[in-house]
């Protein structure tokens, strides 16, 4: 790094550097595609853009490929910033808003798709996954642009959909998110595009995408399990388990594999390993490397003060021998809990692996509703240490490690990914399943 | 006797009383079996209900039980191991003792759950069991054989499609050695904590089994779901698929000296010439004394080592062994990297009937005191005796199994011996068995499992938490967590109880953990037997185990490592380890309270009453 202005905002170039690389590791980018940008408080007080070099690899991101924009006034440096600046400058001014992201999510601009003749207002995507409705809203906004990008049609909408909205889709393009934080703007993006993975992994299992999100949308909390936490910006560098060198170490590790695996979106999901009196938890547990979460250290005992998520982990412990939870939001088991085999009417309550791998490991894999008691859950994962709950996540347990719960849902997701792929390919799953299935 | 309500059992405990010498058949109780399972659960809850934890372990009112399991019989991998329940004369808390081969599968063919020996002869005899029937014989012509003697004259009976199956004491157990070993099928033994001398106390020279009982299965497609499952997982994890079968657990030496845990010169330091390591290592022994692997019931693993070495007196010997705990605490751990020695020692120590890991201990200790000064010329009698004397080694064998010379004072075991000299605190064992060969300062978990063993310090008893750290894969856990340890090494312990109590081997938890077991066991008895019910079986039964102890006169102060692994560090991964005598308090403290006993260690009455363990059933 060179100049007096990188120096100073060495934190801010390694956050840019990253997400960077967590987007082209979720795949939410192309080599040079998106941009980021934040709002700040410059060195000398002046109110300041900061925002990612157009064209540049936002997985590697050098440091020249930052720019540092006045907020009130066009300088030199707009013209290497990235094309769509005057969005983002923009949707920076809107209030509470210090960073804004735009992102190639192709899992969400899919399934936002139509082949109605344009000009025309596609329609807003709707999700029916738990995640997506509770940071995102019931519905994302979707439109079309003659030219959809850096286009100043696109600088006038985009800010106004935002006002209302925590993303928005550019039809055919990607989507933009705002937040308190570029992590923010990220993980919207990220449970954005798992809105999309979803159900585009439905419409692969054949399920009634419309029939769900009728169903979703009639009433959420009854077709989806108790929502999750809202998303803190801050917190993300508290760390109660330092001492604990290999502790930390599994839970940097996992978080990785969680993110880079696609087992859950970006700051998603939780983990926890068990002490006797103490939980260690990671409240975020889909960590990019270099970008860490909250670790922390909490009572073992239940608290009226625990949100939904830590008790669960609690209660678990609580009535088990388990050494280690986990929780997270895979795409393909949350499409295959709504799958229906042909000739039923109701989802099926169990997924049944049909690869080699994951029948040997699972001969079956329970699916809850989403209304699952605590206690219901328990004795699932006693008996399979994995369960899906319907429009609810994968809950796992391990024995001895950490380690030992997160294969479980990685596991699934292959599982899930062959049946999937069978059923694209118009197989008959029921005769591909082992025979006995029927009766674990 | 009546039809026994769940499949896998026959319902019936044979009980021989020595003192009366008489034999009786007595029905098992299906709640026993239900919450007990088999095995090592069945075993000790006969035994707690039999004898007086208090009793003298030398004495008629000791007792001992082989109880066998509901997969025994089954083709469910690995199952037909036995297991023994007895109060030990070495440390004077629970004995127990788990042995492969093949005794136990025809001991459960012979139409029996569980054997019950109490009682003492005051002549030899041998207990012969056939077809739901047995009788108490005389043994006198077999008194003094060895164990292969043994085992050949009573194993001739053997017919095609009826063999005969022998377990029997050597001199020994004869002697009264107080880690002396009961041999099953010549070279598999039943060797930690002392059974063979609790055998000799009764003059119970040998248990000779035939039969031919099948063993019911009430849900074949169950039973199969989990029988598939389990041999392809053992087919997958390279430990069982190729690492047992090609090194042994030999193959285990270079790979725990890879992590500074190979203990050296009484555990002095861990600190080896990695060309001696290579010298006893399991590739070294496969090149050189290895003829070919073998295999216990039905084990798709083939860990045996069937060996052949020059003899001392030329020529050459046949035997099986040596394992890497043997390779070990005989060779290493006494400053000797001799591998023939080493084997040749083994061999005696099988034919004399000895427990080859608390003879290293001991004879390490001996080194020890020798070097210290403590052991003169005069009891040395000839003996180097220092570290690396593999003379001596090979010499103290028969000396010890015949309480001849030095031999009487290695005879009595580590703690006894070092006592005996004034330095107990040279005795490296815990409850006063000698210590395993994993060095406790490497790895917290495998620290406090030998600390909270029920017999003391035991890899197996106590939670092998080594496999963890090595071939663990997904269940690979933290070494130095104190916050982790408890639960790892308390879970690993009932894991352990779990294949103890279903007759199968260890090295199965390389490949998978319980699901394969609950359903081959639910497939067997028709029963649920979810995860979470042998969760709770591994709980009652360690909690069982702990009244007997407390009532055998244990207390939580014994739940503790020698000074050394306090007060003296071995360096891993670049950096000084030791377990801190505060660390060892945290972490049995932890443990105790995850195992829902008080701080002293007792299981407090609400959770005897939530895991239905109840009295002495008398």
């Amino acid at each position: 790094m060179s100049g007096p202005k990188w120096r100073a905002a060495e934190d801010l170039f390694r956050e840019f550097q990253a997400l960077g690389r967590a987007s082209l590791l979720c795949d939410i980018q192309d080599s040079h595609s998106g941009n980021m940008a934040v709002r700040r408080t410059g060195d000398r007080g002046q109110d300041e853009i900061v925002v990612t070099a157009t064209g540049s690899q936002k997985g590697d991101l050098e440091p020249g490929q930052i720019c540092f924009l006045s907020a009130t006034e066009t300088d030199f440096g707009y013209y290497k910033a990235s094309s769509e600046t005057d969005i983002h400058a923009r949707v920076l001014a809107l209030p509470g808003v210090r960073a804004s992201m735009h992102a190639h999510v192709k899992d969400l601009v899919v399934a936002t798709l139509d082949d109605a003749p344009k000009p025309a207002k596609p329609p807003d995507f709707v999700p029916v996954d738990p995640l997506a409705w509770r940071h995102l809203g019931g519905v994302i906004p979707v439109d079309w642009f003659a030219v959809p990008s850096g286009s100043p049609e696109l600088a006038r909408t985009i800010p106004e959909r935002l006002a209302a909205h925590p993303l928005t889709v550019i039809y055919g393009h990607g989507a933009v998110a705002k937040g308190r934080s570029l992590r923010e703007a990220f993980f919207r993006l990220c449970v954005g595009n798992y809105a999309g993975a979803v159900v585009r992994a439905m419409e692969r299992l054949r399920v009634d995408v419309g029939a769900v999100r009728r169903e979703v949308a009639a009433d959420p909390g009854r077709a989806l399990a108790a929502p999750p936490a809202p998303y803190a910006v801050e917190g993300d560098e508290r760390s109660d388990f330092r001492e604990e060198e290999e502790i930390l170490r599994e839970f940097v590790k996992a978080g990785h594999r969680i993110f880079e695996s696609r087992l859950s979106p970006f700051h998603t999901g939780s983990m926890s390993v068990r002490g006797v009196d103490t939980m260690l938890y990671a409240p975020k547990a889909s960590m990019p490397r270099d970008v860490g979460g909250p670790l922390l250290g909490l009572p073992l005992a239940a608290d009226p003060a625990d949100d939904a998520e830590s008790a669960v982990h609690k209660a678990i412990y609580a009535a088990s021998d388990f050494q280690s939870v986990m929780h997270c939001h895979v795409a393909e088991a949350e499409a295959a809990a709504r799958f229906v085999y042909p000739g039923e009417t109701a989802p099926a309550g169990r997924i049944v692996p049909i690869d080699a791998e994951g029948s040997f490991f699972y001969l079956v894999i329970p699916v809850l509703p989403p209304d699952t008691p605590a206690a219901e859950l328990i004795r699932a994962l006693h008996e399979y240490k994995v369960a899906v709950v319907r429009g609810g996540g994968v809950w796992a347990v391990g024995t001895q490690s950490l380690s030992e719960a997160l294969h479980r849902p990685s596991s699934l997701r292959e599982i899930c990914l062959y049946r999937i792929g069978a059923v694209e390919r118009g197989l008959d799953l029921r005769r591909m399943e082992p025979r006995q299935a029927g009766r674990w | 006797m009546p039809d026994f309500p769940i499949p896998g059992y026959h319902g019936r405990v044979l009980v021989a009383d020595l003192s009366a010498g008489e034999v009786r058949t007595e029905p098992l109780a299906p709640e026993a079996a239900l919450d007990y399972l088999g095995g090592r659960g069945l075993a000790i809850r006969i035994l707690y209900d039999t004898i007086d934890p208090a009793c003298d372990p030398l004495g008629p009112d000791n007792a001992f039980v082989i109880a066998s399991s509901p997969l025994v019989g089954t083709a469910a991998p690995t199952a037909g191991r036995g297991h023994m329940a007895f109060k030990s004369p070495l440390t004077g808390v629970l004995g127990t003792s788990n042995s492969g081969g093949t005794w136990g599968a025809v001991f459960k063919s012979s139409g029996f759950d569980a054997l019950v020996v109490k009682g003492a002869s005051p002549t030899p005899v041998l207990i012969d069991i056939e077809a739901g029937r047995a009788e108490i014989r005389p043994a006198d012509g077999l008194w003094g054989l060895t164990t292969h003697e043994t085992n050949d004259s009573l194993a001739a009976v053997s017919e095609p499609g009826r063999p005969a199956r022998v377990l029997c004491i050597g001199p020994a157990g004869e002697n009264l050695v107080r880690f002396a070993a009961v041999a099953n099928d010549r070279d598999r033994v039943y060797g930690r904590s002392g059974p063979g001398a609790v055998w000799g106390s009764k003059k119970l020279k040998a248990v000779r089994v035939r039969g031919r009982e099948k063993t019911a299965v009430a849900d074949r497609e169950r039973f199969r779901a989990g029988l598939d499952q389990a041999l392809y997982l053992m087919k997958q994890a390279p430990a069982t698929k190729r690492l047992l079968r090609d090194l042994g657990t030999a193959g285990l030496v270079e790979l725990i000296n890879l992590i500074a845990m190979l203990p050296h010169r009484n555990f002095q330091d861990c600190a080896h010439r990695d060309e001696d390591v290579e010298r006893v290592s399991g590739e070294t022994l496969a090149k050189t004394l290895l003829e070919k692997a073998g295999s216990c019931h039905l084990c798709p693993i083939g860990c045996q080592r069937h060996t052949r070495v020059a003899g001392r007196g030329g020529g050459e010997e046949r035997g099986e062994g040596p394992e890497y705990e043997t390779i070990v605490l005989m060779g290493p751990l006494c400053g000797i990297y001799d591998l023939e020695a080493i084997t040749r020692a083994n061999y005696r120590a099988n034919e004399l009937g000895l427990d080859t890991m608390s003879y290293g201990g001991t004879v390490a200790c001996a080194m020890e005191l020798r070097e210290r000064g403590l052991i003169g010329d005069e009891a040395a009698a000839g003996l180097d005796l220092r570290f690396g004397d593999a003379a001596a080694l090979e010499a103290l064998v028969p000396l010890t199994a015949r309480r001849e010379g030095l031999g009487a004072a290695l005879a009595e075991g580590a703690a006894r011996l070092a006592g005996g000299f004034g330095r107990p605190d040279l005795a490296m064992t815990v409850k006063k068995l000698e210590i395993p060969a994993y060095d406790p300062r490497a790895s917290f978990p495998q620290a406090l499992g030998y600390m909270t063993s029920p017999t003391g310090a035991c890899h197996l008893r106590g939670g092998y938490a080594v496999s963890l750290a090595f071939f663990g894969g997904a269940r690979e856990i933290p070494r130095f967590s104190l916050l982790q340890s408890p639960i790892a090494i308390r879970n690993m312990q009932n894991l352990g109880i779990l294949q103890d109590s279903l007759g199968v081997c260890r090295f199965t938890g390389y490949a998978f953990s319980t699901d394969p077991w609950a359903r081959m066991i639910g497939g067997v008895t028709g029963r649920d037997f979810s995860s979470a019910r042998l969760e709770e079986i591994g709980n009652r039964v360690a909690a069982l185990e702990r009244l007997f102890n407390l009532e055998a006169g244990a207390t939580a102060a014994d739940d503790a490592l020698p000074g050394r692994f306090a007060e003296v560090p071995i360096v891993v991964e670049g950096k000084e380890r030791r377990v801190s005598r505060e660390d060892q308090e945290r972490m049995r403290r932890d443990y105790y309270k995850v195992r829902g006993w008080d701080a002293e260690g007792r299981p407090t009455a609400g959770l005897l009453r939530a895991l239905r363990i109840g009295g002495r059933r008398r």
